[in-house]
């Protein structure tokens, strides 16, 4: 079942000499995508605007084939999508708009970082080519490496120099398909620096990731995507408050299960507990933050010694079967 | 449309790829330097037969264009960086264009090299026929170049199919059966020759030289359509 946490219906355009609601940038509109007998995507309907929007699933839930829809490199099997009211597909003046970064290392290794950029440059049709090319190679912060070869380069900075070739025409949208790839720590705390500024000049980011915590940083709003389907869509903190309501199972594993159980079966955060015959028990938990406060402490005061304890689903797969399955 | 054009020379001019269509482009003047040398008209016939037409035309002019255009649309899918020319502003023909630019210039500069050099031996520096069979050859580059470069858009195998057109169409075929011959490149590609210079090889009975341009321009025209609404309409990796 598809459940939306918050509708993702789209604002309705504005009619014509109307000033009322803005068109949205990307609306993508009833879209499905199906190889044979196998659905990659299956009737989504968005709308994405101005600002950062984050594309969530888990692998192979369909996210790679919307970025290609969205972005005209795939056909639709059925829908539409367009941007700036314009169809994307087998539309190439559209691209002077819009910067795409594919999943995929899409780079030519005997090239070096500069001439990578400088190349991409020249194919968007870009003017002033050298201003714009150290423009775009400062903004990813590889002044120093862009006159090396590609094939030099480690994963992190190939995405980064991959990513200047992508602002090099300053796009008023960017998709992008897993652009942390491979970045460090460092890296990524420059690159949601990047993609915040330049939210805040007003451009429409979509950021496809399947780690949670890395889109939950930036963006301003999330697009669930599980087998394919829209599973959530809308503020991010929504969504986490829906996830919150999923009872977590958690494994205990102690000196003295049965007492354990008996102790803590009357915490309010505690929906169920059950004693494996290996003598731990699971948890079933509404309010894990609560019950992690409240468990030592009943087990310091029963004397009872807490060996082990483990969430048992936290994964993002199973947040996402969750939200597909309520 | 340059940066595509020096992109894909730069892609295409790998070393060990470079040695071997040097090798096999040495072919035709390595047999046009046999002695003896041809100097009569049965023994034009037969040199053009066997070295122009079958060796040249037919064998190492479309190995080498295959070597060279499967590849240069074919290899940009296979690593994935198709997208990066798809992803461009650019109408598709000018993606097309300087592809199909690069392969003649690399595949034609060896090729009518070996061409040049054949005939200067066969011919005794004989400068129409020289320039006729050059010609001839470039014409025949281009027209390969046309049909490879869009097989190596439509097939992962287009290595193996080209082979297989060279062998059995171009190779087998058209040298035994008549009517296949009005469906060869390499069969219009000696017709160029003999247009270009009628006095030194008038002596085959060969299709009209309008009929050899209007079906130059057709097979490369057409092909380089066929390539450019491939491009439009397939899925970029």
């Amino acid at each position: 079942m598809n459940t939306t946490v918050m509708p993702a219906a789209p604002p309705p355009a504005a009619p014509h000499g109307t000033t009322a609601v803005p068109a949205p940038v990307i609306r993508v509109d009833n879209v499905s995508r199906w190889y044979g007998s196998v659905v990659a995507v299956s009737d989504i309907s968005f709308d994405v605007g101005p600002g950062i929007t984050g594309l969530l699933g888990p692998n192979g839930a369909g996210k790679t084939t919307l970025l290609r829809m969205m972005t005209g490199l795939a056909a639709t099997s059925t829908g539409t999508v367009t941007m700036f009211g314009e169809p994307v597909r087998d539309n190439p003046p559209l691209y002077r708009r819009i910067g795409v970064m594919a999943e995929h290392e899409t780079v030519y290794e005997f090239m070096k970082g500069r001439e990578f950029v400088r190349m991409m440059a020249q194919l968007r049709g870009v003017l002033r080519l050298n201003e714009a090319v150290d423009r775009a190679i400062g903004l990813v912060d590889l002044a120093d490496a862009q006159h090396r070869p590609i094939g030099t380069y480690s994963r992190g900075m190939r995405q980064r120099m991959r990513l200047a070739a992508t602002l090099v025409h300053d796009p008023e949208v960017l998709v992008l398909d897993e652009p942390l790839n491979g970045a460090d720590p460092r890296q990524r705390v420059h690159f949601r620096h990047l993609l915040e500024r330049l939210a805040a000049e007003g451009k429409t980011i979509v950021l496809s990731s399947h780690i949670l915590e890395e889109v939950e940083q930036v963006a301003d709003s999330v697009l669930l995507i599980v087998n394919g389907k829209l599973a959530a869509s809308g503020g991010f903190r929504a969504i986490r408050a829906a996830l919150d309501q999923r009872p977590y199972h958690v494994r205990i594993v102690s000196d003295a299960p049965r007492r354990l159980a008996a102790v803590i079966v009357g915490l309010a955060s505690v929906d169920a507990v059950n004693v494996d015959p290996d003598g731990a028990i699971v948890v079933l938990s509404r309010n894990v933050s609560d019950l992690q406060i409240e468990l030592p402490r009943l087990a310091q005061a029963a004397g009872i010694g807490l060996r082990r304890v483990e969430p048992l689903d936290d994964s993002l797969e199973s947040v996402f079967g969750y939200l597909v399955e309520r | 449309m340059t940066s595509i054009y020096f992109l894909t020379l730069r892609q295409l001019s790998g070393r060990w790829r470079l040695l071997i269509i040097a090798a096999v482009a040495a072919l035709p003047p390595l047999v046009a330097a046999l002695p003896p040398r041809p100097s009569d008209g049965p023994a034009v016939a037969e040199f053009e037969l066997v070295v122009l037409s079958v060796l040249l035309a037919g064998a190492v002019a479309p190995l080498v264009v295959l070597a060279i255009a499967a590849p240069a649309l074919g290899n940009e899918i296979e690593d994935r960086t198709l997208a990066n020319l798809a992803l461009s502003p650019l109408p598709r023909w000018r993606i097309v264009v300087p592809k199909l630019l690069a392969v003649i210039t690399i595949a034609g500069l060896f090729i009518t090299m070996s061409a040049f050099v054949t005939a200067w031996f066969a011919f005794l520096g004989d400068a129409m026929a020289v320039g006729a069979v050059t010609v001839a050859a470039l014409v025949g580059v281009a027209l390969y170049a046309s049909v490879f470069l869009w097989l190596g858009l439509v097939s992962s195998r287009a290595i193996g199919l080209g082979l297989l057109y060279v062998v059995v169409w171009e190779g087998f075929l058209s040298g035994y059966v008549s009517g296949v011959q009005l469906l060869s490149i390499r069969h219009y590609t000696v017709a160029v020759m003999h247009a270009l210079d009628s006095r030194r090889f008038a002596t085959a009975d060969f299709v009209s030289p309008e009929l050899t341009a209007a079906v130059v321009l057709i097979v490369f025209g057409g092909f380089f359509l066929l390539t450019v609404r491939r491009l439009r309409r397939m899925e970029v990796p």
